[in-house]
């Protein structure tokens, strides 16, 4: 029998949260001395820090990350290369793509992670590397979610839709953990919190995947698990044609309440990071889920979308939850 | 038609890879995308192959085997007409995806010219802006780069405080020193044979002067320009602020507008430092040579690589209309 997805993936989350313990045993923080100072470098790098602040204050303001400001500046440069990364297949030149364009990435990751950066924003990257413990391994997994985008658009099910919201958005949860920070006063297990932050990110790709049917099938995709809608009696024609029945809406229902599944369990979790800014958006992007349901499960014509007054409506009750949470994580703590 | 003929064969490798089901894979587009630009290039090869006939030929020989004329006539919109909505579409998407490739293709090229250049010695003229510029939502204003806006800034502040203190202070001193104006504004008012609601008007403004300057006795004419020219500069400011901030956003966060990053391997400066064992048992009256340098590979000497968020255009939406930017400027 082939591995499951699921078992893969925390696989991979296991690695991680062992690497941190790795470096919390050692304690010390690493003190990098350079052999040769070459004048003018130490100022780039510290330029090339500046820069992926900046690219990270910007997405802050669209994820509603307000914390993320205050992140150390050297994890800074883990997200801005993350987001560089994204832009190559959501920005404005996602179709100019090609799996050649994706390979060289990839060697200019591998690069990086040997210490041979290309450019200013990799230099920073690799600098954050070699002094931090980074495993590639989630960053390959993103270029590889890409690569899977350009071949694939049908999922035969669950198992490998897991794999591929783990691919595009379970990395990028694995990758923040660290960047946020573990609170250091939480009693949950590291493997916990990394859990959570996995199953946010999936649980917000999940979220993508139900709001956009519409969006994707005029595209050719569809992002559902081909033997789910088999079971609902549904067919990729069906969803191309746009009509809601009462087939859909059952349909629609189950996976709601799958992707609702995974929110709460990243809930379980991310109260122990130390930024709050996240237990926030867990909150925000769930309620994407519920105008779903309130649009009458039309995702074909109908994009859900979140009115800015029930964000900040939102926001108070996230307050009240990350203040009484604590008291919840000895279910969370260690053996 | 020979002309529309050839433009169908032209076209048949992307209308061929069209599946009938509406299921557009992204990779088997892309697939007829390259077939197609082989088959451009084998056409373009051929009458380059006769580059030693005379120009004319060549060129002749070039819009024949595109099947394309530059001059449209009566007729010649007709050429498409032939195909199919999904084809026109699909058509115009592949066009636009080649003149996209053939930018990059560009700014590449020129790079390798100018490294052949200054190889060879010779001087290039031609001066192309590094930084965009933007037009000043100001009429008959030169255009706004970031080099000049700290200019602008400058001039409209020393602008403002000038006025401020030619009204304030120079008008009145001069006035008291040389005996000049200084009717009082309820004379001023009366000697102006204006109709009543510009008389009020004129007695708000001298009001509003009187709290600015307080004195009654100043100059009305200058007090009431001085205020109006502060108004009118300060609120062209805001607005001139306001453009700029929205041409920013419009730029590319990574690169900042100007379409590179500097080059990691060289730090910039464009130079490898060439590490060669040095022999240090000779004389020591003779001093070490300074390392040699070699040209850096990843960026070819410029010091900067390609921003590949926006593929050198500086822009946060890059088009195929947007030039490329020239590193070496």
């Amino acid at each position: 029998m082939t591995v499951s997805s699921e078992q893969k993936v925390y696989d991979v989350v296991l690695k991680q949260a062992a690497l941190v313990k790795k470096h919390l045993k050692t304690g010390e923080d690493y003190d990098v001395k350079p052999d040769i100072v070459l004048p003018g470098t130490l100022s780039l790098l510290g330029e090339a820090y500046d820069r992926c602040g900046e690219v990270c204050a910007e997405y802050a303001k669209t994820f509603y990350l307000g914390t993320m400001l205050m992140t150390p500046e050297r994890r800074k440069s883990d997200m801005g290369n993350i987001w560089r990364t994204d832009e190559l297949v959501d920005g404005p030149n996602a179709s100019h793509i090609t799996p050649t364009a994706l390979d060289r990435w990839e060697s200019r990751l591998e690069d990086i992670f040997r210490g041979r950066p290309f450019d200013m924003l990799d230099a920073a990257l690799s600098d954050t590397v070699a002094k931090f413990p980074v495993d590639i391994q989630p960053f390959k997994d993103m270029i590889e979610g890409m690569r899977m985008d350009l071949r694939k658009s049908r999922y035969k099910n669950f198992d490998e839709l897991y794999l591929y919201c783990y691919y595009v958005a379970g990395t990028v949860g694995l990758m923040s953990v660290p960047v946020m920070g573990i609170a250091p006063d939480s009693l949950a297990t590291t493997e916990s919190v990394y859990n959570a932050a996995l199953a946010l990110g999936i649980a917000n790709q999940l979220t993508n995947i139900l709001r956009d049917v519409g969006e994707d099938a005029r595209r050719g995709r569809v992002y559902l698990p081909q033997d789910e809608l088999a079971q609902a009696g549904l067919l990729d024609e069906d969803i191309f044609a746009g009509k809601v029945t009462d087939k859909w809406r059952i349909f629609m229902k189950h996976q709601i309440k799958r992707a609702r599944m995974f929110f709460d369990e990243a809930e379980k979790g991310v109260t122990e990071l130390s930024s709050a800014s996240v237990g926030i958006l867990a909150i925000v992007r769930r309620q994407i889920l519920d105008e779903i349901e309130a649009n009458d499960y039309n995702n074909f014509t109908r994009r859900a979308y979140v009115s800015k007054p029930k964000k900040v409506l939102a926001l108070p009750i996230a307050y009240a939850k990350s203040i009484v949470a604590p008291s919840r994580t000895s279910s969370l703590a260690k053996a | 038609m020979v002309c529309s003929s050839r433009l169908l064969a032209v076209s048949y490798p992307t209308t061929r890879l069209i599946p009938h089901s509406s299921t557009l894979s992204n990779s088997r587009f892309i697939q007829g995308k390259l077939r197609s630009n082989y088959r451009w290039r084998s056409m373009a090869s051929e009458p380059e192959g006769a580059s030693f006939a005379p120009p004319i030929d060549a060129e002749a020989a070039d819009k024949n085997a595109a099947g394309f004329c530059i001059i449209e006539g009566p007729e010649t919109v007709q050429d498409f007409a032939k195909m199919e909505l999904l084809e026109i579409q699909d058509n115009i998407r592949s066009r636009r995806n080649k003149i996209f490739l053939h930018m990059e293709e560009v700014r590449r090229l020129r790079i390798q010219q100018r490294i052949k250049n200054a190889e060879l010695g010779i001087q290039k003229d031609e001066q192309e802006n590094e930084l965009p510029n933007f037009p000043s939502f100001i009429p008959f204003l030169p255009p706004l780069t970031s080099a000049n806006l700290k200019l602008y800034y400058a001039t409209c502040f020393s602008l403002i405080s000038g006025i401020i203190i030619f009204g304030g202070l120079l008008a009145p001193t001069l006035e008291l020193k040389l005996g000049l104006g200084g009717t009082s504004y309820a004379d001023f008012i009366r000697s102006v044979h204006l109709p009543m609601q510009l008389r009020l008007l004129l007695l708000v403004l001298a009001l509003g002067n009187y709290f600015y300057f307080n004195t009654s006795q100043v100059d009305p004419i200058v007090a009431s320009f001085s205020g109006g020219a502060v108004g009118v500069i300060s609120a062209l400011m805001v607005v001139e602020i306001n453009n700029v901030k929205q041409q920013e956003h419009k730029r590319c966060k990574y690169c900042l507008g100007t379409g590179y990053l500097a080059c990691a391997r060289c730090s910039s400066t464009g130079a490898l430092v060439l590490i060669e064992p040095m022999p240090t048992v000779y004389s020591g009256d003779q001093p070490l040579e300074p390392p040699k340098t070699e040209r850096c590979s990843n960026c070819s000497g410029s010091g900067k690589v390609m921003c590949p968020t926006c593929l050198c255009t500086g822009m946060a939406m890059a088009s195929e209309h947007d030039p490329r930017i020239d590193p070496f400027d």
